[in-house]
């Protein structure tokens, strides 16, 4: 119990240093010995590629950090979420695709919060518009990898829409609507997004 | 020149990506006649309107699963509720039909408006309702680009936020 509570404020002092190989030594060892990190065994973050070579009998798989060119400076350089550092907190959409396909994976999900750095509020802004995005069809390549083989079967016709809320299977029809007083609404866009840049007087229509 | 005033004109409006309802509405303004100043109910001022692409309109929220359209046929247990879905896949004209005609006054002209009205699923149209078109109507909402509309040149201007 005591060493439990050695190793849990041992860890949280040191959980700024990202050691990642010498995580599993904590629980063997009984007295703390943290290993000093020296120059050749710093982590780096970068996009990898993987790259095999064969030379006779062996067969060489490398991951290369591919070069990512230097962006152009920030307007806020001191904000920590990257979209504070540019101010587009409130004026990003479901449209704005060259904004969003930046934090999303090749086959459609969104990347975690603790490599792109964002906040919490944006991260999930940024992930309710991927989603109208994906349903509204805007993104045509990011699809998930069918495994081989798969033969697709005829596709039914697709229906056009935009700033769905809700899956296209969860939703079920509206037999009674009601009367003009207690009519249930059809929901339209996200409260999420309830506070972007209006530059029309009209209001936000979001109960359709 | 009263002549030019008093014709009636022909126009032509791509329903493709478009909400249905909006589509309505510019339609039922200018079958009524109302967007000419010599707009009176008692004169027969409306125009003819047709509307093409019908079967690519685009539905905003989950309106295509939650929309439900009912009738009955008269007959007892005639009671039918269909989706906005089922509807389009059926017959795809259906919906705009029916957003205009709720949407011009519940009068006896409605019907003869009604018979202004032409609707096409898609592009081809016969050739003396070609013939007689004069002004095509802008469409009411912007439609957003895909991400393979984008030329490499505009993806390459936008500026990367965060480093990996």
């Amino acid at each position: 119990m005591a060493a439990r509570c050695m190793l849990r404020s041992v860890w949280t002092s040191f959980s700024s240093l990202t050691l990642g190989p010498s995580a599993s030594n904590f629980c063997s060892l009984q007295r703390i010995n943290v290993p000093q990190l020296s120059a050749l065994t710093i982590q780096s973050r970068g996009i990898r590629q993987v790259v095999e070579k064969r030379e006779g009998n062996t067969i060489t798989i490398e991951g290369k950090t591919v070069e990512t060119p230097a962006a152009p400076e920030p307007p806020n350089p001191a904000a920590k979420c990257p979209i504070y550092r540019w101010n587009l907190q409130h004026k990003y959409n479901y449209t704005d695709v060259l904004l969003l396909s930046q934090f999303i994976r090749s086959d459609g999900g969104m990347l975690p919060r603790r490599i792109t750095g964002l906040c919490a509020e944006e991260h999930r802004k940024i992930a309710i518009c991927v989603q109208m995005a994906h349903r509204a069809g805007l993104l045509p390549d990011h699809r998930p990898k069918l495994p081989e083989g798969h033969v697709p079967k005829t596709p039914k016709p697709k229906l056009n829409r935009y700033l769905t809320r809700w899956s296209v299977k969860s939703v079920k029809p509206i037999y009674k609507p009601g009367l003009k007083w207690c009519k249930k609404r059809m929901d339209v866009g996200h409260p999420a997004l309830k506070d972007n840049v209006r530059y029309s007087v009209k209001p936000l229509y979001m109960k359709h | 020149y009263q002549w030019a005033t008093f014709a009636r004109s022909w126009f032509v409006i791509d329903a493709r990506m478009q909400p249905p309802g909006k589509i309505a509405s510019m339609c039922s303004i200018r079958l009524q006649g109302k967007h000419k100043p010599i707009y009176h109910a008692l004169s027969d001022c409306g125009d003819h309107v047709v509307v093409i692409n019908t079967k690519e309109i685009a539905f905003s929220g989950n309106k295509w699963e939650q929309k439900v359209y009912s009738s009955h046929t008269g007959y007892p247990g005639g009671f039918k509720q269909v989706t906005a879905a089922q509807l389009h896949h059926k017959d795809p004209k259906a919906i705009v039909r029916l957003a205009v005609y709720g949407m011009l006054p519940k009068n006896l002209h409605r019907r003869t408006m009604m018979q202004r009205l032409h609707i096409f699923p898609d592009d081809v149209l016969p050739e003396d309702i070609r013939a007689n078109l004069t002004e095509e109507l802008p469409q009411p909402r912007e439609i957003p680009r895909k991400l393979n509309e984008y030329t490499q040149e505009e993806i390459d201007a936008f500026p990367r936020l965060w480093t990996p």
